[in-house]
């Protein structure tokens, strides 16, 4: 079959995923990019025989380099050369819209204006001409209502004919005025020359911005560089806010277009009174928390309760099967380390992976009700004024928060976080928030060490750390971030009611994604712990003798300072790579069962070297699903620079704690 | 001409954009607010500012609001 391919863009909140969810349907995946950590999501769809290949690009205002999104929409479209490039555009909003849809007619694509969301933009009062707006943009132009799922078919259409022509159709162009025009022909024709995938009047007009990615395109070629210089130097002095003279010229020519294309009509303005009421109560300094608060809960009660009934219906299959699996291979007469690698193994990787799935699921659906309905713009704001402070942004905070319930939902949850930045700094801190994976050590050693004091004593586990997640944040801004976070300011849409379908769509896309990239990495380290329980032959299982027996041993005398070096402490932590709950199991494996776990415990931890004991592993390592997590999401440097990171700490402060109140 | 931080809701009119942050000034180009334009303020302060203008709703901190100055518009009617 044929196969063609088409991009989507526009800006944030014009309803471009309904769109995209419509055009392709169920035929769509999270696209693998190399290098891009923000979503792009492909689908297909089939049209007089041919199979358009559909690439969903971040939503953006603009095609420059200042911010990710920006620089990956704009790296697609210039790499793809797409047969058709639709813009979808929020009707009711003409000209702020057209800003990116001239940018990309300088860029030469073959862009259709798709006017989104008709139907609000009519309830405004207006109504815009079609056929006027096409011939002076030159470019086709196509009507839909993405939510009724109207127009989609002459959208389809649209893109199969506009994918059978050669070039883009426009020949306007925007005169930047005179002096600005003496500028550009001769930059235009100095980088012809040189090889680019931008066309010569778009280069031209980066380089008077002051793009960095652009000027690095012609960094090493002195002569060119030199000529350039003269031209662009020449015109700073002329223009000393360039940036924004091209700006404004370009908002100039939407303006007068918008006004000769739409045309205002009586106005029913319901929605508006609406979204203004609400928004005055959302961002109110004390409702307006308070209600953040009351919806955060909500979250945190549907993701884990809702979620752990599931949770225990898979723990429970899994256990199972592998009980009923041992007894079967048993009796079959299956050597003992093919039973164990079938069942503690296999199974059991495969049960620590699918364990996640109901929460992840979960939360990306309520995720998507909060980004859908207009609430997650307005809840950053409520508690950005906290966040400014230690570098991080408003929106980062929801994230931390889900730490507490579990660190990898959490760190998913930063993609909707705008920067790469912001979404970094905000995974650092996430694996100092005390999961719920870490309470039963913690019920473990505060029930025989802190019996009358428990409340206290996990409270301030809890605090310590979320102030070392504050503090890394803050220590790794000044590291690697230099740059002052802006100040926010964000679009905010009228609210809405989501989608149920497109809420569906993106969890189980966004949980998908989490079985496939993280399952794999995930699935290997537990095979990998079970290799090292399970061999050599002749010990017993996770015993002094098995590998991982003789590792801890190795590690005890690191953890002495700390108050437990102790070989069995030490296996504990590391099957605690695997999930931290495992840290209690595996105390009493190898203490030989429960009573004489207290017992022993009770022997060889003081209530110092237990609360020292805590605090590591609160802190000593992200369990091998979050650093797996992390890896996918922002890369392996930042997972490696998080797992050494939190090691040090935990030790640390686990040994400084310890050594400081011995003396006491 | 007063601070958008200081004022109260209603019609108003950007005399002068100062912020120190290069990048929330190209934002609020971007989102087509430039010196001159009139706006509605939907939401003052205290708490973050939302602002309108010609169909597109902004939000932004205090920070920025103060300096974002601004004369009231007389309504006519």
């Amino acid at each position: 079959m044929e196969e063609k391919q088409v991009i989507l863009t526009g800006n944030p909140n014009t309803g471009k995923t309904t769109i995209f969810n419509a055009l392709t349907g169920l035929h769509q995946k999270t696209g693998n990019w190399p290098g891009v950590t923000v979503e792009v999501k492909e689908g297909s769809f089939t049209y007089e025989g041919i199979n358009f290949k559909v690439i969903d690009l971040p939503g953006t205002y603009s095609l420059t380099s200042f911010t990710e999104d920006e620089r990956v929409a704009r790296d697609i479209l210039v790499r793809e050369k797409a047969d058709a490039v639709v813009v979808i555009v929020d009707s009711s909003n003409l000209e702020r819209n057209l800003y990116l849809v001239t940018l990309l007619l300088e860029l030469e694509q073959k862009v259709i204006v798709d006017l989104n969301m008709y139907d609000i933009a009519r309830n405004r009062g207006i109504a815009i001409d079609i056929s006027h707006l096409e011939k002076l943009l030159g470019a086709r132009c196509v009507i839909t209502i993405g939510n009724k799922k109207t127009g989609i078919e002459t959208l389809r259409k649209t893109i199969y004919e506009v994918s059978k022509q050669e070039k883009q159709l426009t020949t306007t162009k925007i005169n930047y005025g005179k002096e600005v025009e003496e500028a550009i022909l001769p930059l235009e024709n100095i980088v012809k020359d040189i090889s680019s995938p931008y066309p010569p009047r778009f280069f031209a007009l980066r380089l008077l911005e002051k793009d960095i990615d652009i000027w690095s395109h012609i960094k090493g070629q002195s002569n060119i560089l030199n000529e350039v210089k003269k031209i662009t130097e020449d015109i700073y002095n002329k223009f000393p806010d360039i940036e924004r003279y091209l700006i404004e010229k370009r908002y100039g020519f939407i303006h007068g277009l918008a006004e000769e294309c739409t045309k205002r009509i009586d106005v029913i303005e319901d929605k508006i009174e609406l979204t203004n009421k609400l928004d005055r109560i959302f961002t109110h300094p004390f409702y307006g928390t308070l209600l953040f608060l009351f919806f955060i809960w909500v979250t945190f009660n549907i993701v884990f309760n809702w979620g752990s009934p599931f949770t225990d219906i898979l723990e429970k299959l899994f256990s199972f099967t592998s009980i009923n699996l041992k007894r079967v291979l048993f009796s079959m007469g299956c050597p003992g380390w093919v039973i164990s690698f079938l069942t503690d193994g296999i199974i059991g990787g495969v049960g620590s992976v699918l364990v996640f799935f109901p929460n992840i699921f979960l939360l990306f659906f309520i995720f998507a009700a909060l980004e859908d309905s207009g609430y997650m713009a307005r809840a950053a704001f409520v508690t950005d004024r906290l966040m400014h402070k230690i570098g991080l942004h408003g929106k980062s905070a929801i994230p931390m928060i889900l730490g507490f319930g579990c660190n990898v939902p959490a760190i998913m949850a930063t993609r909707t976080l705008e920067t790469k930045k912001d979404r970094v700094l905000t995974i650092l801190t996430i694996p100092f928030m005390s999961c719920s994976a870490r309470l039963p050590v913690y019920l473990l050693f505060t029930g025989i060490f802190f019996q009358s004091h428990r409340g206290s004593i996990l409270f301030s586990l809890y605090l310590v750390g979320i102030v070392l997640g504050l503090l890394t944040a803050r220590l790794f801004k000044r590291l690697f971030f230099k740059e002052e976070t802006p100040p926010i300011i964000m679009e905010l849409p009228l609210y809405h009611t989501p989608d149920i379908r497109d809420m569906l769509i993106s969890a189980w896309e966004r949980s998908y994604l989490f079985l496939r990239k993280a399952g794999t990495i995930i699935f290997a380290g537990v095979i990998i712990i079970w290799i090292l329980s399970y061999f050599p032959l002749s010990a017993p299982y996770a015993g002094e003798n098995s590998f991982i027996g003789i590792i801890g041993g190795k590690l005890s005398p690191l953890l002495r300072p700390a108050g437990f070096g102790y070989w069995q402490v030490a296996v504990a932590l590391l099957f605690g790579l695997v999930a931290k709950e495992l840290v209690v199991g595996t105390l009493g494996a190898v203490f030989g069962g429960e009573v004489a776990l207290i017992k022993s415990l009770s022997s060889i931890f003081t209530p110092l070297s237990a609360y020292a004991f805590m605090l590591m592993t609160l802190l000593y390592i992200p369990c091998i699903a979050t650093i797996a997590v992390i890896k996918q999401e922002v890369g392996i440097r930042w997972a490696v620079i998080a797992t050494v990171w939190s090691i040090f700490i935990g030790w640390l402060v686990a040994t400084l704690f310890y050594q400081g109140f011995r003396l006491y | 001409m007063q601070p958008l931080n200081r004022v109260k809701q209603g019609r108003y009119k950007i005399v002068k954009i100062e912020t120190p942050c290069r990048s929330a000034h190209r934002r609020l180009m971007m989102l087509g607010v430039f010196e001159g334009d009139e706006i509605e303020l939907i939401k003052p302060a205290p708490g973050p500012v939302i602002l309108e203008k010609s169909g597109t709703r902004i939000g932004m901190g205090q920070g920025l609001a103060a300096g974002i100055m601004v004369e009231q518009v007389k309504e006519d009617k």
